[in-house]
């Protein structure tokens, strides 16, 4: 395991390396000066040019990835184009908020999915399993912005129960922290559920056909016991990577959540720095993205073989 | 070359009888009422889609600016969009495009991504490792970076955007059929068939894919469609 | 008699209700949802058009525009223009400190010169001030300006960024980074900004104007979302906001928790023909286009009643608009579009691409023009790009487009509003438009001091304009401000900005 989790970890910085290379190349290839988009169309050609020589522009590209890759492995991510604040503050007043979000979305998701999953294919083709179906039905179909924007005006402007947007760290005050994700985080969550209950279900079904359940049930164990201790968990491996690619993505910013409900999170800086060309805010986000998915996909696999003791963490060997 | 240390050596594969399975899938199809709902209703989108210009009612980009957001009538049974234009034509042959970047992009996410993550949850090992990662350095990506450099290499256009949208999916396509051959190669029916095989054959290993998993990851693909268990439990 | 005592006494009563919703408040939290995150603090490097918004209250100008668009002191005090308009002389205000305690003078107004118009410090103000020739310190409290040639737009210019003054001990010591922790002389001081999040001001107590800020603290929170903003107001989580959905607009008149203020922009909007390459090198078929467009259909259809059908860079407000080729809207005419066909050597149509950016308007505006054109033959092709990338397609030198649709916000002199656009090299110059005798009567309205005067060339640089065509003006926005009826004391102005220095907040 401990071998297994170094090699694992090790593994990590080619990926970052990979990724770093990737979105240097991609980011470049996109049309939009930054110099441009930062002097603005009435300044002249000579403010741009200088612009551009001050950001380091007017060098190759490969001689740029160098450079930044060279102060990256120094632990510096560099400094927005934009006002020069340097990306790791950025990122670090950022990944709270982002992490918050995406915990309590799940959150909000599992308790929604897991147990209606669960019912929905204990009692198939019963009036819960059809209620569930549709309702899961239409939590894939409803647009996030929709939702959003009409849960605002519900909660938020109607019935003034909540407020509207913004964040405030839980350190500061946990009970307005956890008001202002209320709505987002429900957002989310039902979109995310919806997917989740539904792949839960199949899978249960599927394992409830199994020999190895039919024998449980044979021997006469509570149907309760089967489906928590012997069915549930092997339904749940599809359903486990569906949750890491979920949490993966929640991870990388939920851009339009983000927005209809002000929360100042991973998504929206992502959205900020593509669209002003601010590149080294681009690769720090993109970097942070990366390790968390490596992490995330690790978590996933390491689960794999704790719900099926079959599965091995296979170690490469050279 | 590096050995990969797979727990289990790779079998050949013989095929199913295909004619028994696909008669066996009809009959469960037809027996399930969501199922052939469903159905209905992409027959019903598909052949709006098809027919769009003999099904819809007036032209979808004709503006009527006398008659903006108008509620149903005789003329416009939806009624009629912020330009004027009437809905129901253009429901109509929205469906053109919505299927065509359904089917696509998906299309392209399950191509690429299926085999792959089949390999990758088989083979194990190098192979594994090597995909993972790959699949973690692509989904790590903003979709926004992704789409603005595909667009600006390719050019805009509806074909770009379901490339775009394709790619994008596929790394989450070879995690999930990866993940469904993990569960399903330790399952009893694979290992007998493995033995069976193996002592046929000398215990040869090769072949490219695994079809064996890959057929029941297949019937069973599990998202983001609906779909439905072979075996009703008791 | 009874009848008049009642009515008396109800006078009394609503003028004593009158006074004191009249009396200024002090204290309380004011808080403003903007449109877009703020990215740039220091007024020398900025270009979004949202950082002025936070600038208004943190900076003080060398001089203000007035609702009328008059030139009114600030930091200056009073100014004579002598040697032909070549030589403006400011007498500056007394006992101004920057926020850092640094004193205000002639020698602070010389280096804030210089620094936007230092090559190396790349500030995009240095376009606007370039004429600046000489900055004498002419003793403490005067500060004398030289210009290359007479420029009548100098006030003007100096009522917005280039005339915002940023403390020279700070500048100096931050450099590039001053845009993150920004000194000025404005009624409120920076305590902190979060990107994406807040951006937080105090007010400033040795601010000259003793009675200016009322409020104790602005906050200013970014909402990309425009229902999300709105929402957010009409929950009382925001005071005031900034754009409001246009669609929302009528039904925001008529709702009693929000007080709507509305003014003519100063922008324009339209659609930029590049007249360097096919087939917008044919003036005919610029004209071909222009007449099949329906300016007042065009408008009602998308905005409603929120812009006001356009035919020049003069919306109403502005010098100029009275021109008359400005402000007379042409009609549709299909008759004439296909005789312009003909003329122009395609009598069945021809099909040209027009870029525009993503959003729900945008692409309204875009279906609409392609519907109109269409009826007259001419297919348009609509392409969506996201803004960086149009920006630097269409921005000289590129000029890689047939037709663009992209406007401006404006400024409160006409010369901002028309010069850079069309002169040839200009830096705005999308379209690539060269006409010498336009250039030359662009260059005179410049130097013409009488309003009169200006008027007059403006009118022949319109004439000249609806001729050629390098770009189909279609529609000027007007300005609107929803906020809550407990904010008193706004002043709206037509640049749209948010001055806050001297509201205040009822209970």
């Amino acid at each position: 395991m401990t071998r297994y989790l170094t090699q694992r970890l090790l593994l990590t910085i080619p990926v970052l390396f990979l990724v770093s290379i990737i979105v240097f190349t991609l980011i470049n290839l996109i049309p939009g000066d930054p110099a441009l988009l930062m002097a603005g169309g009435e300044a002249g050609q000579d403010v741009v040019e200088a612009l551009r020589k001050q950001m380091g522009l007017d060098r190759p590209l490969v001689v740029r990835y160098a450079i930044w890759l060279g102060r990256v492995v120094r632990g510096d991510l560099g400094k927005s184009v934009r006002d020069g604040r340097p990306v790791l503050d950025v990122l670090r007043l950022k990944l709270p908020v982002t992490i918050q979000l995406a915990a309590i979305s799940l959150l909000v998701s599992w308790c929604i999915a897991i147990p209606a999953g669960i019912v929905a294919a204990w009692k198939r083709r019963s009036v819960v399993d059809y209620t569930a179906t549709t309702v899961a039905l239409a939590g894939v179909s409803i647009p996030n912005f929709w939702l959003g924007i009409m849960l605002l005006y519900l909660f938020a402007v109607n019935l003034r129960w909540l407020p509207p947007s913004g964040y405030v760290e839980p350190w500061v005050n946990p009970i307005r922290s956890l008001e202002r994700m209320v709505l987002p985080a429900t957002v989310l969550g039902t979109a995310l559920a919806a997917l989740v209950m539904r792949l839960l279900r199949s899978s249960m079904l599927e394992v409830l056909g199994t020999e190895y359940v039919r024998t449980a049930q044979a021997k006469g164990l509570a149907d309760r016991r089967v489906i928590t201790r012997h069915a549930l968990r092997n339904a749940l491996i599809p359903v486990v990577t569906v949750m890491g690619l979920q949490l993966g993505g929640l991870l990388g910013g939920a851009v339009i959540t983000e927005t209809i409900f002000a929360v100042p999170g991973i998504g929206q800086l992502a959205v900020q720095s593509i669209l002003t060309r601010d590149y080294p805010m681009v690769q720090g986000v993109v970097l942070f993205s990366a390790v968390a998915i490596v992490f995330v996909n690790l978590s996933v696999d390491i689960i794999y073989s704790l719900l099926d003791p079959r599965i091995r963490l296979v170690e490469a060997r050279s | 070359m590096a050995a990969q240390s797979p727990a289990l050596p790779a079998a050949p594969w013989s095929p199913p009888r295909r004619q028994a399975s696909l008669r066996y899938f009809l009959h469960r199809y037809a027996r399930n009422r969501m199922a052939l709902f469903g159905l209905w209703v992409i027959t019903l989108v598909a052949f709006a889609a098809v027919f769009a210009p003999r099904v819809a009612p007036a032209d979808p980009t004709k503006p009527d600016f006398g008659r903006l957001l108008a509620p149903a009538s005789r003329e416009h049974l939806l009624g009629t969009y912020d330009l004027g234009r009437d809905l129901l034509s253009r429901v109509i042959y929205g469906a053109r495009t919505s299927l065509l970047a359904g089917v696509v992009s998906v299309g392209i996410a399950v191509a690429v991504g299926l085999p792959l993550g089949l390999m990758s949850g088989y083979y194990r090992g190098r192979l594994d490792d090597f995909l993972m990662r790959l699949t973690d350095a692509l989904l790590s990506f903003p979709f926004l970076v992704l789409a603005l450099a595909i667009a600006a290499v390719l050019g805009a256009g509806l074909w770009k955007a379901m490339i775009a949208i394709g790619i994008v999916f596929t790394p989450g396509f070879i995690r999930l059929s990866r993940a469904q051959v993990l569960s399903e190669r330790e399952r009893a029916y694979v290992e007998a068939a493995r033995a069976r095989r193996a002592r046929r054959t000398g215990g040869s290993s090769g072949g490219t894919s695994c079809p064996t998993a890959s057929r029941r990851c297949w019937c069973r693909r599990r998202w983001p469609w609906p779909q439905r268990s072979p075996r009703r439990p008791r | 008699m009874r009848r008049a005592f009642l009515a008396v006494a109800v006078l009394v009563v609503l003028l004593a209700g009158l006074a004191s919703a009249q009396t200024p408040r002090r204290g309380g939290i004011l808080r403003a949802g903007l449109d877009a995150d703020p990215p740039n603090m220091d007024p020398h490097q900025s270009i979004a058009a949202v950082d002025r918004q936070v600038f208004q209250n943190r900076y003080d100008k060398l001089v203000d525009v007035n609702q009328n668009l008059e030139i009114v002191p600030m930091l200056a005090t009073s100014w004579t223009i002598s040697n032909n308009g070549r030589t403006y002389t400011f007498r500056l205000r007394p006992n101004v400190v920057f926020h850092d305690g640094t004193p205000f003078n002639a020698e602070a107004v010389r280096y804030n010169f210089e620094r936007m118009l230092d090559r190396s410090f790349a500030s995009p103000r240095r376009s606007e001030i370039l004429l600046v020739e000489k900055v004498t310190v002419v003793d403490p409290q005067t500060v004398q300006i030289d210009l290359e040639k007479p420029f009548s737009p100098f006030l003007s210019v100096l009522s917005d960024r280039a005339g915002m003054m940023v403390s020279p001990t700070a500048a100096r010591r931050l450099g590039r980074d001053f845009a993150r922790e920004p000194v000025g002389t404005g009624p409120y001081r920076f305590v902190e900004k979060r990107p994406q999040e807040r951006i937080v001001l105090e007010r400033f107590d040795r601010h000259w104007d003793r009675s200016a800020g009322y409020v104790d603290r602005i906050l200013y929170r970014p909402f990309a979302d425009e229902q999300s903003r709105l929402a957010n107001l009409l929950a009382g989580e925001l005071d005031i906001i900034n754009i409001p959905p246009a669609t929302e607009v009528p039904n925001l008149k008529k709702d009693a928790r929000v007080k709507m203020l509305e003014r003519e922009g100063l922008g324009w909007q339209g659609v930029w023909l590049m007249v360097n390459g096919t087939p917008f090198n044919n003036r005919a078929l610029r004209q071909a286009l222009n007449a099949s467009i329906d300016r007042r259909t065009l408008a009602r259809v998308v905005f409603g009643e929120v812009v006001t059908p356009a035919n020049g860079p003069f919306p109403p407000g502005l010098l100029g608009h009275d021109s008359g080729p400005n402000n007379r809207i042409p009609e549709r005419n299909l008759d004439l579009a296909r005789a312009k066909l003909r003329e122009g050597g395609q009598p069945n149509g021809f099909s040209f691409t027009l870029k525009i950016v993503p959003g729900r308007q945008e692409q309204q505006v875009g279906q609409i023009i392609q519907s109109m054109a269409g009826e007259v033959g001419i297919r348009v092709n609509l392409e969506i790009v996201e803004f960086g990338t149009m920006l630097s397609q269409i921005s000289p030198p590129n000029h890689r487009f047939e037709a663009a649709r992209l406007g401006w916000s404006g400024r409160p002199d006409p010369d901002g509003n028309i010069y850079g656009f069309f002169v040839t090299g200009g830096g705005l110059n999308n379209s690539n438009y060269s006409n010498p005798r336009l250039d030359s009567l662009l260059d005179a309205a410049r130097i013409l001091t009488t309003a009169d005067l200006r008027r007059r060339a403006y009118a022949d640089i319109m004439n000249i304009l609806n001729e050629d065509l390098p770009y189909m003006f279609l529609w000027w926005p007007k300005d609107y401000k929803p906020m809550s009826p407990k904010l008193q004391g706004f002043v709206h102005v037509s640049d749209g900005m948010m001055r806050f220095r001297n509201v205040w907040l009822n209970p």
